[in-house]
């Protein structure tokens, strides 16, 4: 699993972990993220059980495991948080920052150790040492219980599935071209996001905010004009929609 | 019979079902007495004899539903166990790689005490899984030996059925083959189970 720095000030660094080449091949690639403080640590969305290994091996090499204080998992999937009952084991003293509505189904994927901490509708802020996070709801994006993580500060935003594209292990870290990546994603925002309003909710919120990277769960990583790129596609494209991808979309 | 799993999760479901269709077989023996009770009163005098032996069915129906129930909840604690177990043994697992993976890192001592602590569980949920194993086993034995007095109950009531006189004669011959027959039932569900838990000791 490779590991990429996005962002260090005094105060915290940002790091993006993924493109795992150890994944089995039928299980999607995803990117993790970390945040890590002068004491503290916060990993987000860490991923599926088949990723853990490689995922704390990653992370180890950066940090020592006690030093994870926080997870954040922006909502209930598998491939976000179904290691959590080997993180419960790693990280016994830890807090899981996840929507209030996911708290007894997360729980399946076994929690006998960490504390959950329900993230209420309208989100809410956390701020580790000297570092404030804000946890921003993207409900319905595509999960009915969904939150971003965004830090303004760094002016990074980890996007959870919005921004998420379907790629090779080997994609670059950073969208190059936002218009030949339009087809790597446009089918996934349809198909899985079901809300046009709640979407341009999303996009009304997310305009207010300060945004210099916008960090998804799958894929590239957005930066600079390529935020706002983003958000005026999204934003005109209509989604709750199933249809087969062709060659003239995108 | 079906094959034997090697799966221990379906082992102990298992050994739950059998002991769970065990218990309905009691329970229709519970019956059994009841009828054979009627029938007695019935026959008045001549069935006298057979009056204690309704009792002697009733006790065993008892026994094999409690123990039966017993069984039950001792397959249900641990199935609880393997799944723990497994949970242990694949967090063991997955650090052993992480050992590997990132034997390198400055910070991989600090995964030490998660480790150790690990062990232990794994250690301490071997011990439960051995004892709760050793327990279902020696559950199974008592049952089995209590399903020992059915044939002796059996022939005795067919010596008292034909005491009955003819009237009440059949009904009573019937009264022991149905305790034959719900206890040959239970004993091969036991024998079973108990093919099961060889295979749990073996894992």
């Amino acid at each position: 699993m490779k590991t990429h720095k996005l962002f260090e000030s005094k105060s915290h660094t940002w790091l993006m972990f993924g493109r795992d080449d150890d994944k089995p091949n039928e299980i999607i690639d995803t990117n993790q993220y970390i945040v890590i403080t002068h004491k503290n640590a916060l990993l987000m969305d860490p991923g599926g059980i088949e990723l853990f290994s490689s995922m704390l091996a990653a992370v180890i090499k950066q940090l020592p495991a006690d030093k994870i204080t926080h997870l954040f998992a922006s909502h209930q999937d598998p491939d976000i948080i179904s290691s959590l009952g080997l993180w419960d084991q790693a990280l016994p003293s830890a807090t899981l920052h996840s929507p209030w509505i996911w708290e007894s189904f997360i729980k399946h994927f076994g929690m006998n150790n960490i504390s959950y901490s329900a993230i209420p509708d309208e989100g809410s802020a956390l701020k580790i040492d000297q570092v404030n996070l804000e946890f921003i709801p993207a409900h319905y994006l595509h999960s009915s219980g969904n939150f971003n993580v965004y830090d303004a500060e760094a002016k990074i935003l980890m996007s959870g599935d919005i921004g998420a594209a379907l790629e090779s292990v080997d994609a670059p870290i950073f969208v190059d071209d936002f218009d030949e990546h339009i087809p790597k994603m446009k089918m996934f925002h349809q198909r899985w996001m079901p809300s046009n309003e709640a979407k341009n909710d999303w996009v009304r919120r997310v305009r207010k905010l300060d945004v210099d990277m916008m960090c998804p769960q799958h894929g590239r990583i957005f930066k600079g004009d390529d935020v706002k790129r983003f958000l005026d596609w999204f934003e005109a494209l209509e989604v709750g929609v199933i249809r087969k991808p062709t060659a003239e979309q995108g | 019979m079906t094959e034997l799993s090697n799966n221990y999760f379906v082992c102990v479901a298992e050994i739950a079902a059998k002991l769970d269709q065990a218990t309905h077989i009691a329970q229709q023996l519970s019956l059994t007495a009841s009828n054979a009770r009627a029938v007695a009163l019935r026959a008045g005098e001549r069935a006298a004899g057979f009056r204690p032996l309704t009792d002697f069915i009733d006790r065993l129906a008892d026994i094999t539903i409690k123990s039966s129930r017993s069984i039950n909840q001792l397959a249900a604690t641990l199935s609880q166990t393997s799944a723990d177990k497994v949970r242990a043994d694949s967090a063991i697992a997955h650090f052993n790689t992480v050992f590997i993976k990132a034997k390198d890192s400055p910070f991989i001592s600090s995964l030490n005490a998660v480790y150790q602590r690990c062990q232990t569980k794994q250690r301490q949920l071997d011990q439960s899984y051995k004892r709760q194993i050793e327990r279902l086993s020696e559950e199974l034995v008592m049952l089995s030996n209590e399903l020992r007095n059915a044939v002796i109950l059996a022939t005795l009531s067919r010596v008292e059925a034909s005491q009955a006189g003819i009237e009440y004669q059949e009904a009573l011959i019937n009264v022991a083959n149905n305790v034959e027959g719900a206890a040959s039932k239970i004993k091969d569900h036991i024998h079973y189970s108990q093919q099961m838990v060889s295979t749990l000791e073996e894992h």
